[in-house]
């Protein structure tokens, strides 16, 4: 490797200097993620230690159990529990939701993407530069009227209202990458399948498809995080149907047992992080090659 | 003489699929439904930006620049902007700065190197939500893993309520934006590091070109195209931030944390005051679209000379 290092010296204080460098990325990310893995691993007692326990004195799966199945456990008082039973139908509704923008986004989005790449059309280049537009709007300022359209169309508080919202705000950055993706395939070996009598499907499906997996599991990962993540319009166009909101709710209660939510809080978080160690080469590549080259 | 024949009919086939029409249709599920969603909602905003929103008489009224009067009157806006432009200015200089620190060093060989990249990930890969929550627990006055720290180097013998405080808490909430904004930045800055051939630096080295010299010729203008688009969106988040301050301090303590889009919320949300709401709507639009349009040019550029 060492690309990119030969502006530096050689040498033992090179070394240091590295592993302090090394050190610093080590407690940068690890410090909030490390002591809110520990306070769900703690009881409520324990929390309030001084000096704090940086070990759990004695680890407990009680705080998950009660957040997974709402068993008030040794934290009985506490006003939370009810409001933990939410959590399992949250977690398979933000399951349902990012499935559902991942297909939608990645059959829409492909579409598009195909077109732009394969085609010189009447104000392509226009229409492109108005749906890379709409990736900067901020969704923020479009709730209200969004609210009044899907109050008329009767989606406010359903799945489908956050299905529909979150399809269309990652549709740019599908129909960007995507497009990356296909403007690099050759189109000689389309045509050559077009030559061959394939239909522009199957070529597309048997040809293009393939060499493209690369930009649509980037693009499927994307979206599913963007689809997990997403807070705001879930607050506001939901009663805390998925598990963004119910975690906000849950911060909200009158007393907050902290332990629980921590817990809560790392179940949450599984999905999109496995997801994204597992699929990391592809989504640097893309997060990168989007943003540079374009 | 069969080849040819071949040739002649599948040009008709060709023909026959090169229609006109296929690109529109295409396209229409895509375009209709960002006019939907996006369109007309934007529309609708700037109408309801020049309008009184009476919600419970469910009453219009065309009030023409009243809104934008009053807005740009009213101290509260000021705030906002004045409390913006500190966490704009944290949120766009510190993820910029340590996401190139940690990037030149993943970019280095040493043991350790792939748990580090691996770990750069992590933050990027939580929510927003999240982030606000992790450092909810960093900061917290009776249980905070921050006071925890101090108390247990010495450095302090009672915990302090970070966010009782007008300036800690304007700090903690940018710097929690910075720490996840940090690991977006590092990403695309290692990308492009990785990228730069090591003739350059070899070259240079003949040329005798000393440490300083190669690393502001080779890496700093080599990085600088990534370091535009890594600038640009981390002032975009400065000014559209809004899941990670909610869940932290929802604008407070008093008015302290307030950002343009808190403000916006409350407007909306809160005070059920639609046509401010939508007049702090657009001037935030504007400011971002501002900072897009330079964003999407750039990239446009880019792609019509690669085409």
């Amino acid at each position: 490797m060492a690309a990119g290092v030969g502006y530096r010296n050689s040498g033992i204080v090179r070394k240091i200097a590295t592993y302090f460098a090394f050190f610093c990325l080590l407690f940068w990310v690890g410090f909030p993620v490390y002591f809110m893995l520990i306070t769900s691993f703690m009881r409520a007692h324990e929390l309030g230690a001084k000096p704090p326990h940086w070990i759990p004195p004695e680890p407990t799966v009680e705080n998950y159990r009660e957040v997974l199945i709402g068993k008030a456990g040794e934290a009985g008082g506490y006003g939370s529990t009810t409001e933990f039973t939410r959590m399992m139908p949250a977690l398979l509704n933000s399951t349902f939701v990012s499935v559902a923008v991942v297909l939608s986004n990645l059959v829409i989005g492909g579409m598009a993407a195909y077109a732009f790449s394969r085609f010189r059309f009447r104000l392509s280049r226009a229409a492109y530069f108005a749906i890379l537009m709409t990736r900067v709007l901020p969704a923020l300022s479009l709730i209200v009227p969004l609210f009044v359209i899907l109050r008329k169309l009767k989606l406010v508080n359903t799945l489908w209202a956050l299905i529909l919202t979150y399809t269309i705000f990652i549709l740019p950055l599908t129909i960007w990458i995507l497009r990356e993706y296909f403007d690099t395939l050759a189109r000689d070996i389309e045509e050559m399948a077009l030559i061959d009598g394939a239909t522009r499907w199957q070529a597309f499906r048997m040809v293009v498809a393939p060499l493209a997996i690369p930009g649509i599991i980037a693009v499927g990962v994307m979206s599913f995080m963007e689809a997990w993540s997403e807070f705001f319009f879930a607050l506001t166009l939901t009663n805390s149907l998925t598990y963004p909101p119910l975690l906000m709710s849950f911060r909200n209660l009158h007393q907050v047992n902290w332990n629980a939510l921590a817990a809560a809080t790392v179940i949450g978080v599984i999905p999109p992080v496995v997801i994204a160690f597992v699929f990391q080469r592809y989504l640097v590549r893309s997060l990168s090659e989007g943003a540079v080259k374009g | 003489m069969a080849s040819e024949q071949l040739g002649k009919a599948a040009a008709q086939q060709r023909k026959h699929w090169d229609r006109k029409w296929i690109p529109y249709v295409l396209l229409a599920p895509a375009l209709v439904t960002i006019f939907v969603i996006i369109l007309s909602p934007l529309a609708t905003t700037i109408y309801y930006s020049f309008s009184n929103i009476d919600l419970i008489r469910d009453r219009t009224t065309f009030v023409g620049i009243d809104n934008y009067v009053e807005l740009f009157g009213s101290r509260l806006f000021w705030k906002a902007v004045e409390v913006n432009l500190k966490f704009a200015a944290i949120v766009v200089t510190v993820p910029t700065l340590t996401g190139l620190f940690f990037a030149l060093l993943l970019v280095e060989n040493f043991k350790g190197r792939s748990i580090g990249r691996t770990l750069l990930i992590l933050p990027w890969a939580l929510p927003w939500i999240v982030v606000g929550l992790l450092w909810n627990w960093v900061v917290n006055a009776q249980f905070g893993a921050l006071n925890g720290l101090l108390y247990t180097l010495g450095l302090i013998d009672k915990y302090i309520p970070f966010m009782a405080d007008e300036d800690w808490a304007l700090v903690f909430t940018a710097m929690a934006s910075a720490w996840r904004q940090t690991s977006f930045s590092a990403i695309l800055l290692l990308a492009a590091l990785q990228t730069i051939p090591e003739d350059l630096y070899d070259a240079a080295k003949v040329d005798g070109a000393g440490m300083r010299a190669r690393f502001r010729f080779i890496t700093f203008a080599w990085l600088r195209p990534t370091l535009t688009i890594v600038l640009l969106y981390n002032v975009v988040l400065g000014f559209l931030q809004f899941d990670a301050v909610w869940i932290m301090t929802q604008g407070g303590p008093g008015d302290a944390t307030m950002l343009i889009s808190v403000l916006l919320y409350r407007y909306t949300f809160i005070n059920f005051d639609l046509g401010m709401g939508a007049a702090v709507s657009n001037v935030l639009g504007l400011i971002t679209m501002g900072v897009g349009l330079i964003f999407v040019r750039l990239i446009y550029r880019s792609h019509t000379t690669y085409a």
